[in-house]
């Protein structure tokens, strides 16, 4: 059963602006309340700049802590637009029509926030540029062999790409936003529209950018985790990173965790701006599949990584995964990660009442985003905890009240900016749902109604 | 035909009472040239059942070409199945015209499992080698390896005789043999038999595709990487089952032509089929760079005495001729050629790029299988301490290559005698789901989506 309702092109424009020019109560009560943690949080990277790395749970041999998790659980999120949006752009799948946006925009602001957790962790955060190219202030070269300098501008190619699709996807839109508004507003998104209005050959032009944007970011997108896996992998000396699988592994769990995340936030839109006629059960159904797939894959990933960990029986790999599995705390953390990461969501997706349930999906969403950012905690501290095998350079890590509080504003920070953001652009795509109606019909089989797409040759 | 200078859409034009009594003639009529095509595979069958009688209880390293030959009929006949279940659940309607074409090779699984035996029982003990088996006893590569392929056998001949009961039921009332009466388990098409079908491929289809991944893991582990001192490479399991996904795709474009132009399913075969695999056939080559990428980076950059021997051995030593070929007709052609939509809307073109990606494909179970069964006397090693030489087929080899292929296709071509090679029930099926009508001053065909 679908529970769609037909729509007109003014209903679609109407509602849909709505929240733009508008503005509801709980927007600013939910605004304020993330921009005060984000402004503790930036307090707590002024405490960091002033007093050091010493403020962190950091200590030898585990210099990679919180930041570091972080920043690949964020790097994980932002995998979902491009996921989302370009592979099934190209699949022509209707039901990615309103979740495309908030998915790539969730890109864009969890790439930015996963930008800041390395510079954060630096110490010297100032001297962040210094891993990039230009050697006439210092004379020296960034060492181009580092993984860690690969990372920045493997990040910065997706931050830039990702910014590009969503600028074009966003045009006809901006369009509809100018002709609905006056004064300075209509000034700002008349020179954002770029003289759109709507003829064959700019939707040719429009169609065609996004499809070839689709395709030039799909390579990047993969390409920017398996980097950041490589982070770990190339690193010869620590147990349980050197292994060949590190790359996928990482892309899938990003994937993972990634739809989950499109999936948490467009309940929780759907919510917040009454867009019940857009966000619909078969949408989350739908993604709730996908998900089921992606989850599974990640877990025959995730056996190989832990089964190869074990395959030579080297002591130092053996004993990772010791302490993940029998040492406390880090079996208490590993089951965690297991139960919601995958044992009670992935079950769960196999009935379809629940992928049809808004609070349930909900629920299970942000499990598996609990799970996976425990993953990353699970990968990176035991290994570098037990890296040699004397127990006089074993060591463990203990997260400061710094470090809580900068990782507790970056959720605040990517939810604040997407609620911004919802409030100067549509957040659900105008142009493509209303393509999705004029593309959909139904078929009579028998004495049955079936739901029909039309493909055009 | 054409109006307005628009194309009509591509509706499957036969009526369901027609697609019925076209499959079922075509199946039971087979011409001369059938069977010439079959006296001559078995023929090669013969041939190559006297090579590998003349390989065998000879040194194991000269057993690679038979292992790659294995490995090589593995991936592309039992992987094709999975073009079938994988679209099937994502309810892709354009895999209907392959859909039996590829889980008929299920059937072909017999053939692979009987050619098994002799490699498992050449197998060497796990003694003093590093197994995914870890701590398990000696024998446990050969019963578990053995107890999986046949799992996967018997689920890939469930799933073929799920999907074809409805036309079993058809065969058997137009006349058909005993076979087909017994085949049809009394079906009548009821609403509860046909749920219970569905549940059927449903399950059998989601039992065949993790069936496939995990025995693409033991094969690939136990009978290549495992012989190898000091290769410990947590990705190769999953290449093996890629590189056997991309095989499936190009098995199944060959099929796919020959049955559209030779096989008289012209009119049954659309483009769209062609054009929708060829997608997918694109991801899976770009995918094989990235897996073999994310092996070989890892290994390079860390710069270990014996990784760098494991790269050697499979990639730039003794089979380096093979690893060029393979990279450029898995990878660097095959994107190459497909990036192009002119050539992916062509079939003939698609079979011949399909041909190219096989041929691509054995030699890279040459450079990985035949390399590694070359150090399978090698024990209580923890790294390869120097690459062997290249060992070159003899004649032995060059028979069990060429007479293992044409038994597998020779036992794929009798068991369409016996099975129609086309779905008579999702053709007709496809026909309840297909409209067309106008859209604006253009024709366009409406594609039902059932939940």
């Amino acid at each position: 059963m679908q529970d769609r309702k037909d729509l007109t092109d003014k209903q679609i424009n109407d509602t849909l602006t709505n929240s733009i020019l508008r503005t509801p109560l709980h927007w600013y009560i939910l605004t304020g309340f993330f921009a005060t943690i984000v402004l503790l949080g930036f307090v707590a990277v002024g405490i960091l700049a002033n007093r050091g790395l010493g403020m962190t749970g950091m200590n030898r041999p585990v210099y990679w802590g919180f930041f570091i998790t972080n920043f690949v659980f964020w790097i994980g999120i932002s995998h979902a637009g491009v996921m989302l949006s370009a592979i099934l752009r190209l699949a022509q799948a209707e039901w990615r029509r309103p979740a495309t946006r908030a998915a790539e925009v969730l890109t864009v602001f969890a790439l930015g926030t996963a930008a800041m957790m390395p510079i954060v962790h630096l110490g010297r955060m100032w001297r962040f540029y210094w891993v990039f190219p230009y050697d006439w202030a210092r004379g020296i070269w960034p060492d181009i062999r580092s993984p860690l300098v690969w990372d920045p501008h493997a990040l910065s190619t997706y931050l830039i790409g990702s910014s590009l699709f969503i600028f074009v996807a966003l045009i006809p839109d901006f369009a509809v936003l100018r002709d609905k508004t006056s004064g300075m507003a209509h000034s700002i998104y008349g020179a954002l529209s770029m003289g759109f209005r709507g003829t064959v050959r700019q939707w040719r032009l429009q169609a065609i950018a996004g499809i070839i944007l689709s395709a030039l970011l799909l390579p990047v997108f993969v390409s920017v985790h398996s980097i950041v896996s490589w982070d770990f992998g190339m690193a010869m000396a620590i147990p349980a990173w050197h292994t060949t699988i590190f790359a996928p592994y990482f892309v899938i769990g990003a994937v993972h965790s990634g739809v989950a995340g499109v999936i948490t936030v467009l309940i929780l839109l759907r919510w917040l701006f009454r867009w019940d006629d857009f966000i619909r059960r078969e949408h989350i159904d739908a993604l709730g599949r996908l998900l089921f797939v992606v989850a599974n894959a990640w877990l025959f990933f995730f056996a190989l990584e832990f089964m190869f960990g074990l395959y030579h029986q080297e002591g130092t790999e053996v004993v990772v995964r010791d302490l993940w599995l029998f040492q406390t705390p880090w079996n208490v953390i590993f089951l965690v990660f297991i139960f919601t990461g995958y044992i009670i969501p992935v079950p769960m997706w196999l009935f379809r009442s629940v992928r049809r349930s808004f609070p349930l999906m909900l629920f299970t969403t942000i499990l598996v985003n609990i799970g996976m950012w425990l993953e990353r905690f699970l990968l990176i501290i035991p290994s570098m905890g037990r890296k040699h095998s004397f127990t006089f350079v074993w060591g463990d890590f203990a997260p400061s009240p710094i470090e809580l509080m900068i990782v507790t504003a970056t959720f605040a920070l990517v939810f604040m900016l997407m609620l911004l953001f919802a409030k100067v652009f549509p957040l659900i795509p105008i142009f493509d749902i209303k393509e999705g109606n004029v593309l959909r019909d139904e078929i009579q089989i028998g004495r049955r109604t079936v739901q029909a797409v039309i493909r055009e040759e | 035909m054409s109006t307005n200078h628009h194309h009509e859409p591509n509706i499957f034009q036969l009526e369901p009472v027609e697609v019925t009594h076209d499959v079922i003639a075509r199946t039971r009529s087979r011409g001369s040239r059938y069977w010439g095509i079959v006296g001559l595979l078995a023929a090669l069958l013969v041939i190559g059942l006297v090579g590998l009688a003349m390989r065998m209880g000879s040194d194991t390293t000269k057993l690679g070409y038979y292992a790659a030959t294995f490995s090589f009929l593995f991936t592309t006949t039992q992987t094709a199945p999975l073009v079938s279940v994988a679209f099937r659940m994502a309810k892709n309607h354009w895999r209907r015209p392959i859909a039996r074409a590829s889980e008929l090779f299920a059937i072909v699984g017999l053939f692979n499992l009987l050619i098994f035996i002799p490699l498992m029982l050449a197998l060497p003990s796990t003694e003093g080698r590093w197994t995914i088996w870890i701590q398990a006893a000696s024998w446990s590569p050969h019963v578990f390896d053995t107890m999986m392929l046949v799992s996967l056998v018997l689920c890939g001949l469930g799933l073929l005789w799920a999907g074809a009961i409805p036309d079993f039921a058809s065969l058997r009332d137009q006349g058909g043999n005993r076979i087909h009466r017994t085949l049809a388990m009394g079906w009548q098409g009821t609403v509860r038999q046909w749920k219970i079908q569905r549940g059927l491929l449903g399950f059998l289809g989601a039992f065949y595709f993790m069936g496939i991944i995990w025995t693409h893991y033991v094969i690939s582990s136990d009978f290549s990487m495992s012989l190898v001192p000091g290769w410990v490479d947590s990705i190769y399991p999953t290449f093996h089952a890629l590189s056997g996904l991309q095989a499936a795709l190009a098995t199944m474009l060959i099929t796919a032509y020959v049955l559209r132009r030779w096989g008289g399913y012209k009119d049954y075969i659309p483009m769209e089929t062609f054009w929708g695999m060829s997608k997918i056939f694109i991801a899976t080559s770009l995918l094989w760079f990235y897996f073999w990428w994310s092996a070989f980076i890892t290994y390079w950059y860390g710069r270990q005495v014996g990784e760098q021997h494991v790269l050697q051995l499979i990639n730039f030593g003794p089979y380096i001729y093979a690893f060029i070929i393979a990279f450029l007709f898995c990878c660097v052609f095959a994107v190459l050629l497909l990036m192009w939509n002119p050539i992916r809307k062509n079939p003939g073109a698609l079979a011949a790029i399909a041909v190219m990606v096989l041929v691509g494909l054995f030699f890279d179970r040459v450079r990985l299988f035949v390399s590694s069964w070359s150090v399978s006397d090698l024990r209580n090693q923890h790294q390869l301490d120097h690459v062997p030489g290249t060992v070159l087929p003899e004649a032995p080899d060059i028979m069990i290559i060429v007479g293992l292929i044409a038994g597998a296709i020779l036992v794929y071509m009798l068991a369409s005698r016996l099975i129609p090679v086309m779905s008579i029930w999702e053709m007709r099926e496809l026909k309840l789901y297909q409209r067309s009508r106008m859209l604006v001053r253009k024709k366009v065909m409406v594609l039902g989506k059932p939940e």
